[in-house]
C-alpha cells in the first residue's frame, strides 16, 4: 500500500505532461479511426451488401449481425459504467471514487460508440432524423427501437448533466492551473458559478445518481435493450423473462472490465498507484466476479429451460446454441475468469493488477462474442424453420470487423483527449483522502488484502498517512 | 362453420335446458349476489340474443337492480353499464370487449356472480354464432374484426403442383432482384403426410402484424381502406427490425443495387393510389416484400386488373384466389364454400360429423399475427422437411438461397466468408 499523499498536482498530471507514447496511441487509434471510415464509405457507396449479412428465411442468411450486437455491447459498457458511478455516490462507495469519474466517461464513449452503430446499420442513415423523429409520436407507442432510442437519449443527457455538475467544483477549484487553451471550455462549464451552490449541486448530483440507479437496471439494460428481442414472436432463442436480468449481468460485467482497463492504463501512465491503489483493483476484481458468476448462473437458466420438455423451437433454438463454437469461446472465457477470481479470493498472493485486467479484458471478448452471438443465434433458429436455408450462416465481412476496430478506437481517443481537458480523477476523490472524515466522505479501507469488500469490513483507519 | 345454419330458436333452446338452469343456479349461490335476479337476467339475455327483446329494453330493464344489487363498483360490468348509459349502442360492445378478453367463461361467471349472468357471457357467444359473422362462411379459426375491407388469400395447397410460374410472375411484375423471391414455394416431405405436399407462401397481411408495430418510422404501414401491408420506401430507413419481427420470414431487403434500375421501371407501378412509393422492388437500402399488388388494385394498372394480383393470374391450377376476406361474395370466400359444398359429409346418417371434410389453416395462427391468407390442405406439421420440388428454381430462372448471391458483393466474402 502507498504511502504517497494524493495531491492536487497528481490529478492535473495528464493535463500538462504528454509523453511519446500518448502521441503514439493518438497515432494508433487515428489509423482504427481512419479504417472504420474507409469501410464505411465503401458501405454507403454499395450498400450493406458489402457486409456478410443477407436475409433470414429462404436466403439463408441474417438480417442483423455484429452491428447490432456491438451496439448492445457498447451500450452494455455504458449502462454498465453509469450504474457504477451512481452507487459509488448513492452508497457512499467512497473507495471507488477516484474510478467514478471515469466510468461516467465511459459512459458517454460507450454511448457515442452505440449511437455510430445504429447509423452504420441502417440502409439509409441520411432519412434517420427525418423518418424517425417527424414519426416520432406514432411509433413510440409500439417500436422498441424508438423507445430505445428514447432511452438512450435520455441517458446521454443526464450523464452528461450529472458530468457537468460535478466538474464545475473541480474546474472552478484548479482554474489556475488549468491549461489556458482550453479557456472557453472552463467559462462554459463554471458559468454562474457560485459556492452557495455546492450543497445543492451535491444534492442534485444524488437525486440524478437515484434516477439513474432505478432507472438503469429496471427500465434501459433490464428493460427497453432486451426488449428489442425478447417481446418478438418470431424468434424463440430471444425470448423470454430471462433476457432483462441477463442483458444486466452483461452490462455490470462488462462496464467493470472496461473501469478495469482504464484505470490500468491511467495508473501505469501517470503513477497514480496512490490514488487508484490496489485496493480499487481487488475490489473491481471481485464485483467482477460476482457479476460473472450471474451471468454464468443466468445462461444456465437459459439452457436448461431449452434443452428440458421445452417447445419444440425453443428446444432447436437451445440446441443450436449449445452446438456452435462462438458460444463455447464465450462461456469458456467467463468460466476462466470466474475460476481465476475465486482462486483470487482464497489465496490472495494470487491478485496482481496485470492479471486484474486480463480478466477485464477476458471478460469484454467473452460478452462482445456473447453479444454478436446472441443476435445471430436467434436469427439462425426462428419458428418457422420450414426453409431448408435455415438456419443459415454469418461469417462477419472485413467491413463490419473494421467498424470494432474503429469504435474503440474512438473511445480510446475520446479518453486521449478528454484527459488533457478536464481532470478525470473527481477533487473529492483526493480531498477524502486529504482530510479523511469530511463531509465528502471518509477514506475507507479494508483490512487485510484480499478480503470482500463489504461494508461490514471497513474500517476507517488512516489510509495515507 | 357448424352453427351458422341453426336458428336463433334452435340456439335458444338448446340453451334452455334444465341442466343449464341448475349449473348457473349453482354458479350462482357461490357467488353473494342475487341469484333470481341473475337468472332473471339471464334468461332475458337470451330472450336478447334471440331477437325478441331488444338491447334498449333489456338494458332499461336491469339497470337500476343492478346498481342496487351491486352499487357501482370496479368491476369490468360496472363499465360496461357506464358505457350503455353513454351511448346505447356500445354496449354490445362493451359486451364484446368482455368476451374477446382472456377470463375463461366459467371463471368469470363464478367471479362476477350475477353479474357474470347479466353479462349473458355464455349467451353472447351463441349470438354471435347464431347470426354467422361474415367470418363464419369463410373458416373456422379467423379474425373477429370484420369491419372494411381485408384483402388476403385463399391458397388452395391441394390444387398446386410446384410449378414456380407464380414466383415466376412475381418477380417479373415487381423487378425484384435476384433470389428475392416475395413470391416462394415450398415442397416439402412431412412424417404425418404422404408423398409431397406445398406451401405457398406470400406477406400474410396479418391484421395485427408485428412487423408494422416494430417500425420506428411508420414506413411498414397497413392500408386502412383494405388492410394491406406494405411498405413506404420514401420514408424506410433500412433498420430491418420489420424483417427481424415478422415470423414468416418474407421480407427481402435491398442490400445492394437493384438489378432492375428506376429508369426501367413503369411509373404507373411504383406509387398507389395515395401517391405513397409502396410498390415494385425497392430501391437500395430499404425493405422489400410481397405486396399483394397494390397497384393494380388501386385501378392503376388498368380496371381489369383491379381484384387480381401477378401471381394469381399466373397460376393455371386456379390455386391462389385473392379477394376481400371480409366479403362472404368475394372470390376467396366464394371459392371456399365451393370447396366446402363439394366435400360436404353426409350429416344425414351421420349427424355428429363436421359438415366437410375441407381442412383449412392460417400459418402460424397462434403467435397471434391474424394472418390473412387461408390454406386449403394440410398445414406442415413441426417436423416438416423442405426438400427439392419437381421444379427447381434455377430451372425457372429464378435463385433459391439469395445469400449465394449476395456473398458475391460481401466485401472480402471470396476470401474468408
Ligand atoms: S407476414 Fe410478416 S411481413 Fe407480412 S404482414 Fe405479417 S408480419 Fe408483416
Ligand atoms: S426496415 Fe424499414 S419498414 Fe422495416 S422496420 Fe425498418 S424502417 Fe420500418
Amino acid at each position: 500500500m502507498s504511502t504517497k499523499r494524493a495531491t492536487e498536482s497528481d490529478i492535473l498530471r495528464p493535463l500538462s505532461a504528454t509523453s511519446k507514447k500518448y502521441y503514439a496511441l493518438v497515432a494508433v487509434t487515428l489509423v482504427a479511426i481512419g479504417l472504420f471510415a474507409v469501410a464505411w464509405g465503401l458501405q454507403l457507396r454499395d450498400g450493406l451488401i458489402v457486409t456478410g449479412l443477407a436475409d433470414w428465411g429462404s436466403s439463408g442468411g441474417v438480417t442483423w449481425g455484429l452491428y447490432i450486437g456491438a451496439f448492445i455491447w457498447w451500450v452494455g459498457i455504458a449502462h454498465g459504467g453509469i450504474i457504477l458511478s451512481a452507487s459509488v455516490r448513492l452508497l457512499g462507495m467512497d473507495r471507488y471514487q477516484p474510478v467514478a469519474r471515469l466510468a461516467e466517461l465511459l459512459t458517454l464513449a460507450g454511448l457515442t460508440a452505440a449511437g455510430l452503430y445504429i447509423i452504420i446499420h441502417v440502409g439509409r442513415p441520411d432519412r434517420i432524423v427525418t423518418s424517425i423523429l417527424l414519426n416520432y409520436t406514432e411509433t413510440v407507442h409500439t417500436s422498441p427501437l424508438v423507445w430505445d432510442v428514447t432511452v438512450i437519449t435520455l441517458y446521454f443527457v443526464m450523464t452528461a448533466t450529472y458530468l457537468a455538475l460535478t466538474l464545475r467544483y473541480d474546474v472552478t477549484r484548479l482554474r489556475d492551473q488549468l491549461p489556458d487553451r482550453f479557456e472557453p471550455v472552463y467559462k462554459l462549464l463554471t458559468v454562474g458559478y457560485s459556492e452557495a451552490e455546492d450543497e445543492v449541486v451535491e444534492r442534485m448530483v444524488w437525486w440524478l445518481a437515484l434516477g439513474i440507479i432505478i432507472l438503469a437496471p429496471l427500465l434501459l439494460h433490464g428493460g427497453v435493450i432486451p426488449w428489442l428481442f425478447s417481446l418478438l414472436p418470431s424468434m424463440p432463442g430471444w425470448s423470454g423473462a430471462i433476457q432483462g436480468p441477463q442483458f444486466l449481468t452483461i452490462a455490470l460485467t462488462s462496464a467493470i472490465g472496461g473501469v478495469l482497463i482504464l484505470s490500468y492504463a491511467f495508473r501505469t501512465a501517470y503513477d497514480w498507484d496512490h490514488i487508484i491503489t490496489d485496493d480499487v483493483f481487488r475490489g473491481l476484481t471481485l464485483w467482477l466476479g460476482l457479476f460473472t458468476l450471474l451471468f454464468l448462473w443466468l445462461q444456465l437458466q437459459q439452457v436448461i429451460n431449452g434443452v428440458f420438455a421445452a417447445p419444440i423451437d425453443q428446444t432447436h433454438a437451445a440446441e443450436a446454441k449449445l452446438g456452435h463454437p462462438a458460444y463455447w469461446i464465450s462461456m469458456g472465457l467467463a468460466i476462466t475468469t470466474l475460476a481465476f477470481i475465486f482462486a483470487q479470493t482464497i489465496r490472495p498472493s494470487l491478485f496482481s493488477r496485470t492479471r486484474s485486467v486480463l480478466a477485464g479484458v477476458a471478460i469484454l471478448s467473452a460478452t462482445l462474442i456473447e453479444k454478436i452471438f446472441f443476435v445471430v443465434e436467434g436469427l439462425l433458429s426462428p419458428t418457422f424453420e420450414l426453409y431448408h436455408a435455415v438456419p443459415g450462416s454469418y461469417v462477419p465481412s472485413p467491413v463490419e470487423i473494421a467498424s470494432l476496430i474503429g469504435t474503440i478506437g474512438v473511445v480510446t481517443l475520446f479518453f486521449l483527449v478528454v484527459s488533457k481537458v478536464i481532470p478525470v480523477v473527481e477533487l473529492h476523490a483526493i480531498e477524502a483522502h486529504e482530510d479523511d472524515g469530511d463531509e465528502h466522505g471518509e477514506a475507507y479501507e479494508y483490512d487485510g488484502d484480499g478480503e470482500e469488500p463489504t461494508a461490514d469490513r471497513r474500517t476507517s483507519t488512516e489510509v495515507n498517512a | 362453420m357448424s352453427t351458422d345454419e341453426a336458428t336463433a330458436d334452435e340456439v335458444l333452446a338448446d340453451l334452455h335446458t334444465d341442466e343449464w338452469e341448475a349449473e348457473m343456479q349453482a354458479l350462482l349461490e357461490e357467488g353473494d349476489y342475487d341469484a333470481e335476479l341473475g337468472l332473471e337476467m339471464a334468461k332475458d339475455a337470451q330472450r336478447l340474443v334471440a331477437g325478441e327483446l331488444d338491447e334498449a329494453d333489456f338494458y332499461e330493464r336491469y339497470h337500476d337492480a343492478v346498481i342496487d344489487e351491486f352499487g357501482v363498483d370496479d368491476r369490468p360490468v360496472a363499465e360496461a353499464i357506464e358505457a350503455a348509459d353513454g351511448d346505447r349502442e356500445t354496449f354490445v360492445e362493451s359486451l364484446e370487449a368482455l368476451e374477446d378478453g382472456d377470463l375463461d367463461r366459467r371463471e368469470a361467471m363464478k367471479k362476477m356472480g350475477a353479474a357474470g349472468l347479466f353479462l349473458g357471457l355464455g349467451t353472447w357467444a351463441s349470438k354471435e354464432n347464431a347470426e354467422g359473422g361474415p367470418d363464419a362462411a369463410s373458416v373456422a379459426a379467423g379474425s373477429d374484426e370484420e369491419e372494411g375491407t381485408q384483402y388476403g388469400m385463399v391458397i388452395d395447397l391441394q390444387k398446386c403442383d410446384g410449378c414456380l410460374a407464380c414466383v415466376v410472375a412475381c418477380s417479373q411484375e415487381n423487378n425484384t432482384s435476384a433470389g428475392a423471391n416475395w413470391m416462394y414455394v415450398f415442397t416439402y416431405e412431412d412424417d404425418q403426410q404422404q408423398g409431397e405436399n406445398y406451401l405457398v407462401r406470400t406477406c400474410q397481411h396479418c391484421s395485427d402484424a408485428p412487423c408494422e408495430k416494430v417500425c420506428p418510422t411508420t414506413a411498414r404501414h397497413k392500408r386502412t381502406e383494405d388492410g394491406l401491408v406494405l411498405t413506404d420506401y420514401d420514408v424506410c430507413i433500412g433498420c430491418r427490425y420489420c424483417q427481424v419481427a415478422c415470423p414468416y420470414g418474407v421480407n427481402y431487403f435491398q442490400w445492394g443495387e437493384p438489378d432492375t434500375p428506376r429508369s426501367e421501371l413503369d411509373p404507373e407501378h411504383v406509387y398507389d393510389g395515395r401517391d405513397r412509393r409502396v410498390d415494385s422492388r425497392p430501391p437500395k437500402g430499404v425493405m422489400g416484400k410481397c405486396t399483394m399488388c397494390p397497384s393494380r388494385q388501386d385501378g392503376k394498372r388498368g380496371e381489369e386488373k383491379i381484384g387480381t394480383t401477378a401471381c394469381e393470374d399466373a397460376c393455371s391450377m386456379d390455386a391462389i384466389h385473392f379477394g376481400d376476406m371480409n366479403d362472404d361474395e368475394s372470390d376467396p370466400n366464394q371459392y371456399l364454400e365451393r370447396v366446402r359444398a363439394e366435400n360436404a359429409n353426409d350429416r344425414e346418417d351421420y349427424p355428429n360429423r363436421t359438415e366437410d371434410t375441407v381442412s383449412t389453416f392460417r400459418l402460424l395462427e397462434e403467435l397471434g399475427t391474424d394472418p390473412n391468407v387461408v390454406f386449403v390442405g394440410n398445414e406442415p406439421g413441426p417436423n416438416a422437411r423442405q426438400v427439392e420440388g419437381p421444379v427447381s428454381y434455377e430451372d425457372v430462372g429464378e435463385v433459391d438461397r439469395r445469400k449465394e448471391v449476395l456473398d458475391d458483393g460481401t466485401f472480402g466474402g471470396g476470401v474468408i466468408g
